[in-house]
This record gives structure tokens, sequence and C-alpha cells, in this order.
């Protein structure tokens, strides 16, 4: 139960009748005040005892499944009223303050019985995970509009926000680059993955070493009588590697830089490079890891990747524990037995957070090509570079040694045989896809 | 018959397709909300109940009253003089208003009067004093004193039993002494003159009681304490015999303690005389309206819904926890190192030096990029050690110099600039 506006306002209004009968005495002021609640008090209850109930009502709800984040939503509730009286009601859908519901989260309607009426509220999420609701609560009014009834209504209701993949700008001149790849001599190393294309004419910037002779030897040249077409053997890009992307979600991951959690770069960065491996006819398997499996996405190619991972990321948040490297090199074996490209997507700047990296780095550098993608904090670099004052030498000192242990961390990781790939968050994806291009490149997948 | 049933199932059908049931309510109802509660209810009413008997019981053991009240059985009341009075044969009249105190003087009581919170006019106690015979004032106020005993000044608290009588009056003679308790009165020369006596001395201070005549003759017995009186010390040293002697003078008493309604007559009007008579109804509405409007602006639209915020940490905090460590240690060598490794790293790999280049090597190749003095670049890489404050500001902008010039030297030779930055991941 709950008094309206109006209620208030027909109390205040007794002023006029108690002014009125006080001119005659107090005695009558008094009379007419208690005159003026009786009545308001009989009108508000007939009023009350006429209002709909707010609890025969049935409720649906329209939600999209799926939604990118930064994208809107139209959130559709239909109220089916079962009651026999009209139904006047106010009514709040009770979306998490996340799911971001555009304007007034009130919606006035009148329902004749027995029809039903549309909510349509618009959402923006503004994080990614599952944003839910879970009741409704309607405020029935009386005829009078002096009391209503409420009740809250169970209505469950979920919308999978999923990571919003910024970094899909950069993937076409990333598949340009890949497909410039086709059909290139490789520059020193062939790697086993490097496949036999075709043999086609020398031009001019074409590595000589990869001049096949014994082809030329049986190319003469009609313009030139008695000479030879120099060909040239090309490759193509070794395809059907493996690539399994682990993502670190513990407590470093929830570090926010530059105003990003660090998992999201993750997930931006794993996005982009599966985006690219599937294209260039890659498997790609996600892995999100802290002291246990928290996602996995094992199989999938072409858009159903990308899919699957963007909804199996949705609902992973960052967890404040250590991460325990130890199962990892188990869980890519469960994947691969085969030499695959193993991405761990972590924040390698501190000697300390990092040593359980460093103590299983040498199990997964033995079989397969590893590549460490951590972010770096450009805001360091900015404090290490300002020493006007004191307190900015302070902080540029302590800035400098926090670029230092990094890179005394990174240092370690090349020792152990691992690539790695440092960047800020907003360049750490395409950094990362380039430096899969520079390994498929070289025939190192 | 038969087709009536399928009709109404098709036009069922056809307005509510698929089931329709009533979403299910997670507010209780009123009923199941008082049911669900009950304990509560049941508690309350088992403390309210548990305050009427209380309020009950202690009302019916106390039994309360005034101050000296005439019928007052608790120990400051006055209820044994009265009885005592009244079997020996004296006419109590238990006065409760002026007019009634006023009536009884006339016809010639003695009146007893009890003003304790100053309710009496002191215009009106005068005009009582002159209308009565014998007039006992008990603990008399400031203004009251000065209406009836002008030159009679309070005096603070006796220091024990009183047993100095110090006068001649009978009444006091007879009691020949009083128990702890008592208040003093001064009486100045004037008052002396004027015919006031003072009884139960005590030492310099002054007397426990006054005995005086006012202006029509009438006989003002002034007690300055009402422990003469009370039931529960009037049994001590001569109090009782006092007690009678001044209220059982003459065949009628009256017993006056002024109430509320004795109060000035002639006072200024009150606020609620010069107000209209309907601005308190008015303010009891705004009160309800207040009341009203709080209700409905407060009345929360269903329950809270709980958000569960991921944690998200501001990755600088270490950095600067760390700065403000050296700064509070005045770590200023440890502060520069850190610097000067930071720029010894730049700087070797700048000039294409290996990784691992002593200090001297890179000192040196500085110089020779910067065209400075070696031993000046040294000092500024290495051997300097900061005095103060001042000191280690200077020594970081002269490291940043140095940088930007070695940077400056190899620009137009480099088509990277920052070749020594974390350029990891992007194609050469």
């Amino acid at each position: 139960m709950a008094p309206t506006g109006r209620f208030a306002l027909v109390l205040a209004l007794g002023v006029v009748p108690v002014v009125v009968a006080g001119l005659a005495g107090a005695p009558e002021a008094w009379l007419a005040l208690v005159g003026w609640l009786l009545i308001v008090i009989v009108a508000a209850s007939v009023d009350l005892a006429l209002a709909a109930s707010p609890r025969r009502v049935a409720l649906t709800r329209e939600l999209p499944d799926r939604v990118r984040l930064g994208e809107p939503v139209t959130s559709v509730l239909t109220v089916h009223n079962l009651g026999p009286r009209t139904l006047r009601a106010t009514m709040r859908d009770a979306w998490e303050p996340s799911a971001g519901v555009i304007g007034p989260n009130r919606t006035a309607r009148s329902i004749p019985p027995g029809e039903r009426r549309r909510i349509v509220l618009d959402l923006l999420p503004q994080r990614r995970g599952d944003r839910r609701t879970t009741q409704v609560t309607i405020r029935s009014a009386g005829p009078l509009r002096l009391w209503s009834r409420q009740a809250t209504l169970a209505s469950p209701g979920r919308v999978r926000v999923l990571p919003p993949f910024h970094s899909r700008a950069h993937l076409p001149s990333r598949l340009t680059r890949l497909r410039e790849l086709d059909g290139r001599t490789p520059l020193l190393i062939r790697g086993q993955g490097t496949e036999f294309d075709s043999i086609r004419e020398y031009v001019r910037g074409d590595d000589v070493r990869s001049v096949d002779w014994r082809a030329t030897a049986r190319h003469a040249d009609p313009e030139v009588p008695g000479g030879m077409r120099l060909m040239v053997r090309t490759w193509r890009p070794e395809r059907d590697r493996r690539i399994v992307i682990v993502a670190d979600t513990s407590r470093t991951a929830a570090a926010r830089i530059a105003d990003e959690p660090r998992l999201d770069t993750a997930y931006e960065a794993s996005l982009l490079l599966a985006a690219l491996a599937t294209h260039a006819g890659d498997k790609v398997d996600f892995l999100a890891t802290d002291r246990r499996l928290r996602g996995r996405v094992h199989g999938a190619t072409g858009p159903e990747l990308l899919a699957r991972m963007v909804d199996t990321m949705a609902g992973i948040d960052a967890e404040l524990v250590e991460a325990d490297w130890a199962i990892v090199p188990g869980q890519v074996r469960r994947v691969t037995s085969r030499h695959a490209l193993v991405v761990l997507i972590t924040a390698a700047d501190s000697p300390g957070s990092a040593r359980g990296l460093l103590s299983v780095l040498p199990q997964l550098t033995s079989r397969h090509t590893v590549v460490v993608a951590s972010v770096a904090d450009p805001a360091l670099i900015d404090a290490s570079r300002s020493r006007g004052d004191l307190d900015e030498v302070y902080r540029a000192a302590a800035a400098e040694r926090g670029l230092n242990d990094a890179e005394r961390v990174g240092a370690a990781i090349r020792r152990l045989g691992a690539l790695t790939v440092t960047a800020a968050p907003h360049e750490l994806p395409p950094a990362l896809a380039d430096r899969y291009l520079e390994l498929k490149a070289s025939g190192k997948l | 018959m038969s087709g009536a049933p399928a009709v109404a199932r098709a036009t069922a059908s056809t307005a509510e397709p698929g089931p329709i049931d009533a979403a299910v309510a997670l507010t209780p109802t009123l009923r199941a909300s008082v049911r669900r509660r009950r304990i509560w209810f049941g508690f309350a009413a088992l403390l309210v109940l548990g305050a009427v008997v209380l309020f009950v019981v202690q009302g019916a053991v106390s039994g309360g009253g005034p101050r000296l009240g005439a019928d007052n059985p608790a120990p400051t009341g006055a209820r044994a003089l009265i009885e005592v009075l009244g079997d020996h044969g004296v006419t109590v009249t238990d006065a409760r208003s002026y007019d009634a105190a006023l009536e009884g003087a006339r016809g010639g009581a003695t009146v007893v009067i009890y003003d304790e919170y100053g309710l009496l006019g002191d215009d009106r106690l005068a005009r009582l004093a002159v209308v009565a015979n014998r007039l006992v004032v008990v603990e008399p106020g400031f203004g009251a004193l000065e209406a009836i005993a002008p030159g009679v000044r309070h005096a603070g608290a006796a220091t024990g039993a009183l047993d100095d009588v110090d006068c001649a009056v009978p009444t006091a003679q007879r009691a020949a002494s009083l128990s702890d308790g008592q208040r003093l009165l001064a009486v100045d020369d004037e008052a002396l003159d004027a015919g006031w006596v003072g009884c139960f001395r005590d030492g310099e201070f002054g007397h426990a009681v006054v005995f005086g005549d006012a202006e029509g003759g009438s006989e003002i017995a002034v007690v300055a304490a009402t422990t003469p009186f009370e039931n529960g010390r009037i049994a001590e040293h001569g109090n009782a015999a006092l007690a009678i002697g001044l209220a059982g003078a003459s065949h009628d008493l009256v017993w006056y303690l002024p109430g509320p309604g004795d109060a000035d007559a002639d006072a200024a009007p009150t606020l609620a005389d010069l107000t209209p008579g309907w601005v308190s109804p008015v303010l009891v509405l705004a009160i309800m309206v207040v009341i009203a409007a709080g209700v409905w602006q407060g009345r929360r639209f269903g329950p809270l819904v709980a958000e569960n915020l991921p944690v998200h940490i501001p990755a600088g905090e270490t950095s600067e926890g760390r700065a403000r460590l050296y700064a509070r240690n005045t770590a200023r060598t440890h502060a520069l190192d850190q610097l000067r490794i930071g720029a010894i790293q730049r700087i070797a790999s700048a000039l294409r030096l290996p990784r691992t280049a002593h200090v001297d090597d890179v000192a040196s190749a500085a110089a020779a990029a910067t065209r400075r003095e070696p031993a000046a670049v040294r000092r500024i890489l290495a051997d300097d050690a900061p005095t103060g404050d001042r000191d280690l500001v200077r020594l970081a902008a002269e490291l940043t110099t140095l940088e930007d010039q070695v940077r400056a030297t190899l620009a137009p030779a480099t088509s990277h600039p920052e070749a020594g930055d974390d350029t990891a991941g992007r194609r050469p």
C-alpha cells in the first residue's frame, strides 16, 4: 500500500474548510479538521478497496539473447491483466543498474480486464556479462488515485552482453597482410610447416636463394635466343596449425590500465588473434584460467569460433586469486599433443607475480612456440619522463623501477625460449596479431 | 450443447494464445506478513501489557501527589500533620485555588501556603497576607519574600539540627529544636525594626523560622524549609511541635497549595489568545500532510536490486605507493639509481651497445656521441651522489638532458628515433 501525491494534496486542501470554519471560532475549526480527515480517510479506504489487485497479472518477456557491449537492447515486457478490474498500474522493471535503462524506469499503463499491454524499455548495458532482472513491481492505483496497492512479482530476464571486440577495426589490414604472405618467398628459413606452392618467373625483389635452377633450365626464353627465364619457387604459408590462447583471469587481470581492465584487453587481443588465425586456416582454442579452468573453447572454426569465444568470455570476470600456472601445461596438453603456438596473455610486469609463470614456461617452450603477451602501462612511461619537481622525480624513479622490473621479467621469459609482446592496452591486440603474422611468415608455427 | 464448449475453447484460444499463469508474487500478502511476524506482534502486545501492569502497580504503591499535599502519604507529603490536626478538632480545608484560600482566610482560618512552583503572583500573596489572620508561608520564593516580609532574605541551608531557639515566640519555645535539613533566612536591621523576629538560629548564618506582622496586623510565620511539615521528617526533634503550633493555632486551617489556575490573570495575553482559532488545526493538518507526503515519497518501489560489481584496481597504485615510500624515507640515492639504470639501458640500446655493457663503456660512448667531457657524463650516469632534494632534482634533469642529447645526435642517422623503446610486436 502506498499513498499518492494526490492524497497528500487532497489532505492539504483541508486548509480551506478549516480556515473558513476557524473564522467563526477555534472549536469549529477543530470540528472542520476532524470532518475533513474523516472524509479523506473514507475516500482513501474506498479507493483502496476498489483498486485492482497487482498480483493477478501475467508477465511475459521478449529479450534478445545476446548483444555486444555498446549496442542498445530493447526489452519488451507484456503485462496481461487477469483480474476483473481495470489495472491502473505504474510499473518498475528491476533491471540491474549496469543494464543501463535509458530514461525513467517507471511506466504508467491503464490495462482493462483481460487485456495486455507492452512495456518497452531501452537498455544500453554498461558492462559485459549477464545483465539480469528478477522482478517487476506493480503499483495499482484506485479509481480516485488516492492510494495504491503494491506487489513485486517474479519475472526473471537476462541479456548476455558480449565483449565489444573493438579491435576488429584492425582486422582488415591484418587480413590484407595475411593474403600478401601467400605466394611470397620466406625470407631465410623454411620451416617445417611452409608448403611448396608453385613455380613462377622471377621478379625483382624475390630472394635469389629461392631460384629453382632446374625449373629455370627447362624454361627457355623465346625473346632472347639461348637465354633462360629465371624461375623461382613460391611457398604459401602453412595451414592447419594449432593456436592455444590462454587468458589469465587472476588478480593481476583485474588491474585497470588506461581505463581498461587487463582482462578486457586480453579478450580484445584474443578475439583479434582468433579472427585472424581462423581466416588463415589455423585452429584456435581458447582457455581462461586462474586457479581453475574458468572457460574453454575447443574445436570451433570460422564464425562459430568467435561466437563461442565471446559467449564464454562474457561471463568471466577477474577473480582476486593468485594464478596457478602449474595447471596450464596440462590444459594445453589436453587440447593438443602436437606442436602449437601457445599465447599466454597475462601480466608479466613484476618478478614476484611472474614467478609462477616462469616456473612452468620451460614445460611449454620445450614442446610449443610460446608467446607471452602483456599490457604495458603507458602511465608508467609518462611518469618516468616527467621530472619537474621532487615529487615527480620520486614518481619517475618508481615508474623506472616498474619498467625495469617488467624488462627483467621479459628478459627472463625470452631466456626461457618464449617470445614476448608488450604494448599499451589499445596497441596490444594489433601487436599480438602482427607477431602472429611474423611467425607465420617465417614458418615457425 | 455439444458445440458450446468448443466455441468457448476456440475463442479462448484465439484471445489467449498459450497458457496464462499469473506471475508469482514475491511480496507477501498482508495476511501472510502478519502471520509471519506474529511472534513480534506477540512480543509487542506483551510489552504493552507489561507496561500497563507496571504503571498500575506503581501508581497503587506510591499513591503520589504534590509535595506537602494534604492527602499525600509519601515521605514528602503532609498527610500526617493534617490527620493529627483533624483528630484534634481542627477543621482542615484543602484549598486548591486562590479564591477558596481567600474565602477561608476571610473566615478567620489559619492559612498555610506552600507555593512550590512560584505560581502565585506577589500582589495576590500580599493580599492574602492582609486578609488572613494567621499566615504560614512555607519555603517562599524570592519574590514572595519581598512581597510579604521585606527585609528578610534567603540565607542558604542550615548546617545541622537547630536547638538555639533564640526568640520568645511561644510556638518556637515549645518546639525547642528543629531537625536537620532546614533552610535559613536572614533578618536585616530594618526588618528587626519592623517587628520581624527570627527563631532557631544557626550560628551567624540566620534563622530557620521568622515571625512578624503584616500591614493589616495579621501574624505571618515564614518557615524556610518544608522539612518540619513532611511526613518523613515530622517526628524528628521538635518538628511536630513547630508544625502543629503553627498550623493548629486556630480552629480552622486552610491548607493551600496554589495550582496552575492561580497564575497571575493580569499577565500578558498568551500566544493562543492572540492567534486566530484556525491556526492550531491548520498546524495539525500541516503535520499530517507532511507525514502523508513523506510516506508518498518514501515508499519504496519494490526491493532494491543488488549489482555484482567486478573488482577493478587502478594499476598505477603500486607505482604511486612505491614513489611515496621513496619520498617518505628520502631514499634519494636509491631513487636516482632507478632513474640511472633506466637511462643507461636506453642510452646503451640507442647507441647499439650490448645489454650487458658496463657503465664506463656506456658513459664513454655517450660522451663521444654528445661531444661532452667523459668524466662529466660518468658523473651524471654513476658517480654523483645527491646530497639534498634540490640536488636530486638537478641530477634527474641532467640525466634527461643527456638522454635527449644522445637521441638527438642519432636522430638523423636512424629512421626510428625511439629504437630502444618497446617496439616489440611491431613489424621491423
